[in-house]
C-alpha cells in the first residue's frame, strides 16, 4: 500500500471513529454481554453466577406471562403495522393535492408525531377512563343522533331535489356539486334549527356507555381491550411520520407518467394502484420495516400506562425485558434470554418481508 | 507578609476541607430531597462536624428501586440509602446490604419500635434502620356527612355500620361516593387480616381460605351496594384522590394525605378515625408502611456512614421531622410526644396513624411478603379484586384463578 493510501485509510478510519466506537461500546459490547448473560443465572443484586446453558431459554417458554408477551408483541405488530401503513398512505395522497392552505393540513396532521410520548399516553389514560372523552363523546353522539339525522337527511334531500331540478333544465351536474351543496347545507341548516325550536327533533338524554378500556380483562379478535387501546394511541401518534415519509416518495413520482395514464383514460383511482402503489414500492419498504421494528420493540406506552391496566393485558416483549431486570432480585440472565428472542424475531421478521417481496426496487 | 498569611490560610482550610469525609445518602426524590436536604443541614452535618464527616443526600427521581438496584450492581450505590420494607428481603439477602450489629450495641438497637426493627432483620442480623413508618387510617370529609346527615366513622364502627353509613352518604350527596374502592391488597389486605387471616400459613404457603374469602366479599360488595366507586372510573389511582377532588366522602390512607390534603384542599374539614373492625373477630388488621436507612456493603467510609446514620436517627432528628409534620417516629419514646396532642386536624391524622400501630390497631403486619417481591405477590389478588369489582368474574372463579396463580408463585 503506498503511503498517501494508508494515510487516506488513516483519516477514513479518524473520521468513522465516533460512529464506530458509539456503535462498539452500545451496539457490540452490549449485544455480546446480553448474549452471554443470557446463559447464566446473573441477578442485579446477586454477587456471583453460572453458566446454566439454555435453561433460561427452557423457562421462557413454560412462563405464561413470556407466552402472553410473545403472542401481543405479534398481534400488536401485525395490526399496528397493516393500520399504520394504511392509514399513513390514504392521508399522504390526500395532502398531496395542490390544494390552497393545504400546508395548514400538512402541519396539523403532523403534530401528533411531535408531541412527547410521555404527554400523550398520560392524556390517553383519561382519554380512555371509564367517564373519559371517548365515552362521554360516544355518549354525546348518541343523545344528538335525532337531530344529526335530521340534518343529513334534510341535506341528502334538498341536494337531491336540486340535482334533479337541474338535470330536468339539461344541465350535466354531479351529485356532489359543490354549488348547489352550499345551498343544501344552509337549507339543511336552518329547518333542523327551526324543527329543534319547535320541539319536534330534540336531543335524548346522554348515556354515555359503561364500557371499560383499560381495567377489562375481555377480548376482541384475541386481543385484550386495554392492548387495543395502545394500539389506537400507538397508531395515532406514529402515523405522521411515515405519511411524512410517503408525501416526500410521491413528491418525487414524475407527473409526466399521471399524466400519461390520465390520457389512456386510467380514472383516479386506477392511477393510484397502477401508478402510485407501484411507483412507493421503496418507500413502502422503508415504512413497512421501519414500522416493523418499531412496533416488536414498543415499551414506553405499556411502561407509562403502568397500573391503569393489568400488567397481563397488556405486556409486550420489550416490557418484559425490562420487568424482569427491575423486579424481585433482577433477572438479568431471564430477561437477557428475552432480550436475545426479541432481537431474532425482527431479524427474522424483516428477513421474512423481504423474501415475501416488499422489495426494495420500484416496478 | 499579608498575603502570605492569606495563602497559608487557604492552604489549611483546602487541607481541611479535602480531609473531610462526605458520606452519600440516596432516597426518594420529590418532598424526600427538600425535607432530608433540610435535615442534613440544619441537624445531621452540625452534629457531625467535629468529626470531620459531611452528609450529602441525593433525590432518585422516578423509579427508585430499579435505580438503587441498578447502582448497587454497577458499584456506584451511596454509602447510606433508603430501603423500601415492600422489597427488602431479597436485597438483604443478597449480601449487597452491610449488617449494622457490629455498629450498633443492642441498647442503641433496643430503642427503636420493636415491630419496626423486626421488619428488617433477617436471620438475627438488622439490615437497616427504621426511618419513619406509616398505618392506614380511615380520613373522613365533615361536610359531606353532615351534608347527607350521616354520623361519622368512629372507632367502633364494624364493617357492617361503616358500610352502612358509606351508602347513605353516597346516596344522600349527589356525584359523591362513599369510598374510592381500589384493586389493591396494600388496602384490602387490612381487612384481610382483622379476620386473622394471614398470607402465609405455617407450612409458607399462601391459601386463600374461609376468611380471606369473607373480607373478599365485604370488600368487592361496597361498589356493587352503592358504598362506593371503583376509583378508575373516577379517573383516580388512590383513594385520597377522590377524597381530596370531594368526589368522595372517606378515604383509607396513611399519614402521608395530610401532605397532600394541605396543597389540594387546605380547607377541608376532616377527621380520622381507625379502621372498621371485622363484625366477626371484633379485630382490626393494619399495614405498617415502613423505609430503612440501610448500609451499603461496598461502602468504602463504613464507619463514617454508622456516624451518620446514628445522628439521622437520632432522637433530635427525629423531633425535627415530627415537630414539621412530616412523619412518624420510629423511635419508641417519643410515641408520648406531646406534638401528638396538639388540636388540629393533621395532628389527629397523625395520632391515629401511630394508634394504628399499637394494640389498638389489632392484627398490623409489615407490608412485606417474606422472602418474595411484594408486587408480584400482590399481584394476583388485586387481579382477583379487579375482576369481581368490573364484574368481569365471580367471586368464586376470580378466587380459584388468583389461587392457582399463587400456588405457581409460592412454592
Amino acid at each position: 500500500m503506498l503511503r498517501s493510501q494508508r494515510i487516506e485509510a488513516l483519516y477514513a478510519l479518524l473520521f468513522l471513529a465516533p460512529f464506530l466506537i458509539h456503535l462498539g461500546v452500545f451496539f457490540v459490547f452490549a449485544f455480546a454481554r446480553t448474549l452471554g448473560f443470557s446463559f447464566t443465572d446473573k441477578t442485579l443484586i446477586g454477587q456471583s453466577y453460572q453458566i446454566v446453558g439454555f435453561a433460561n431459554y427452557v423457562q421462557l417458554f413454560q412462563d405464561p406471562r413470556f407466552i402472553a408477551a410473545l403472542t401481543h408483541s405479534v398481534s400488536f405488530m401485525l395490526i399496528v403495522t397493516t393500520l399504520q401503513t394504511f392509514l399513513a398512505l390514504s392521508m399522504a395522497a390526500i395532502l398531496n393535492q395542490r390544494l390552497r392552505g393545504i400546508t395548514f393540513f400538512r402541519t396539523v396532521y403532523y403534530i401528533p408525531s411531535v408531541l412527547s410520548s410521555a404527554a400523550v399516553t398520560v392524556i390517553a389514560i383519561w382519554f380512555f377512563q371509564k367517564t373519559g372523552f371517548l365515552n362521554t363523546f360516544v355518549g354525546w353522539i348518541g343523545s344528538v343522533a335525532p337531530v344529526l339525522l335530521a340534518f343529513l337527511a334534510i341535506f341528502v334531500l334538498a341536494q337531491a331535489l336540486q340535482v334533479g331540478w337541474e338535470r330536468m333544465r339539461g344541465l350535466p351536474v354531479t351529485f356532489t356539486d359543490p354549488a348547489l351543496a352550499t345551498i343544501s347545507l344552509a337549507v339543511g341548516l336552518a329547518l333542523t334549527w327551526l324543527l329543534a325550536a319547535l320541539g319536534v327533533v330534540v336531543p335524548r338524554e346522554a348515556q354515555p356507555p359503561e364500557f371499560t378500556w383499560l381495567t377489562n380483562s375481555d377480548r376482541f379478535l384475541g386481543v385484550p381491550i386495554p392492548l387495543w387501546s395502545i394500539i389506537m394511541l400507538n397508531t395515532f401518534t406514529t402515523i405522521p411520520t411515515l405519511m411524512l415519509i410517503f408525501l416526500a416518495g410521491l413528491q418525487d413520482i414524475p407527473k409526466s407518467i399521471y399524466e400519461a395514464a390520465a390520457i389512456d383514460g386510467a380514472s383516479p383511482l386506477q392511477q393510484f394502484f397502477s401508478v402510485t402503489v407501484p411507483m412507493l414500492r421503496p418507500v413502502t419498504f422503508l415504512v413497512i420495516t421501519l414500522s416493523l421494528i418499531g412496533t416488536l420493540q414498543m415499551f414506553d406506552q405499556v411502561a407509562l400506562m403502568g397500573d391503569a391496566a393489568p400488567l397481563d393485558s397488556i405486556i409486550v416483549l420489550a416490557y418484559y425485558v425490562y420487568n424482569n431486570v427491575f423486579s424481585g432480585e433482577g433477572r438479568v440472565g431471564l430477561a437477557s434470554a428475552a432480550a436475545i428472542i426479541l432481537a431474532a424475531l425482527t431479524f427474522a421478521i424483516v428477513l421474512l418481508q423481504r423474501a415475501l417481496g416488499i422489495s426494495e426496487k420500484a416496478h | 507578609m499579608k498575603r502570605r498569611w492569606i495563602v497559608g490560610l487557604a492552604l489549611v482550610a483546602l487541607g481541611a476541607a479535602s480531609a473531610q469525609t462526605v458520606v452519600r445518602l440516596q432516597g426518594f426524590g420529590g418532598n424526600d430531597t427538600a425535607i432530608i436536604s433540610s435535615l442534613v443541614r440544619e441537624v445531621v452535618n452540625p452534629a457531625l462536624l467535629k468529626d470531620n464527616i459531611r452528609a450529602e443526600y441525593q433525590g432518585v427521581e422516578g423509579d427508585y428501586r430499579a435505580a438503587l438496584l441498578n447502582a448497587l450492581s454497577a458499584g456506584t450505590a451511596a454509602d447510606l440509602f433508603y430501603v423500601d420494607i415492600f422489597w427488602s428481603e431479597p436485597l438483604f439477602a443478597s449480601g449487597r446490604v452491610e449488617p449494622l450489629n457490629r455498629y450498633f450495641t443492642q441498647q442503641e438497637l433496643s430503642v427503636f419500635n420493636r415491630n419496626l426493627l423486626n421488619a428488617f432483620t433477617l436471620r438475627g442480623n438488622v439490615y437497616g434502620l427504621p426511618k419513619d413508618f406509616n398505618t392506614l387510617a380511615v380520613q373522613f370529609n365533615r361536610d359531606l356527612f353532615d351534608e347527607a346527615k350521616v354520623p361519622y366513622p368512629n372507632q367502633t364502627d364494624t364493617w357492617d355500620t361503616f358500610k352502612d353509613k358509606l351508602k347513605r352518604v353516597q346516596a344522600a350527596v349527589k356525584d359523591v361516593a362513599g369510598l374510592c374502592v381500589v384493586a389493591d391488597h396494600a388496602r384490602f389486605g387490612a381487612f384481610a387480616y382483622a379476620t386473622g387471616w394471614r398470607p402465609f400459613n405455617a407450612q409458607g404457603r399462601t391459601v386463600l381460605d374461609a376468611n380471606f374469602r369473607r373480607a373478599f366479599e365485604w370488600y368487592t360488595s361496597l361498589v356493587k351496594d352503592g358504598a362506593g366507586k371503583y376509583a378508575q372510573d373516577l379517573g383516580e389511582g388512590w383513594t385520597g384522590g377522590c377524597f381530596g377532588a370531594e368526589r368522595a366522602a372517606v378515604a383509607i390512607e396513611g399519614a402521608w394525605i395530610g401532605g397532600f390534603l394541605r396543597d389540594k384542599a387546605p380547607n377541608m374539614r376532616f377527621g380520622t378515625t381507625l379502621i372498621p373492625l371485622d363484625p366477626i373477630t371484633k379485630q382490626r388488621g393494619n399495614f405498617i408502611f415502613t423505609v430503612s436507612w440501610s448500609m451499603n456493603a461496598a461502602s468504602r467510609n463504613k464507619d463514617a456512614a454508622a456516624k451518620v446514620l446514628r445522628a439521622l436517627t437520632s432522637p433530635e432528628a427525629q423531633n425535627w421531622i415530627l415537630s414539621r409534620g412530616l412523619a412518624l417516629p420510629s423511635r419508641s419514646a417519643l410515641a408520648n410526644s406531646p406534638i401528638f396532642q396538639r388540636p388540629g386536624k393533621e395532628n389527629e391524622l397523625n395520632r391515629v396513624v401511630f394508634q394504628g400501630s399499637t394494640n389498638v390497631g389489632g392484627a398490623v403486619l409489615p407490608f412485606k411478603f417474606g422472602s418474595l417481591d411484594g408486587g408480584e405477590w400482590m399481584r394476583p389478588i388485586n387481579e382477583a379484586l379487579l375482576a369481581v369489582i368490573t364484574g368481569k368474574k365471580s367471586v368464586d372463579q376470580a378466587l380459584a384463578d388468583a389461587q392457582a396463580e399463587l400456588n405457581r408463585l409460592v412454592r
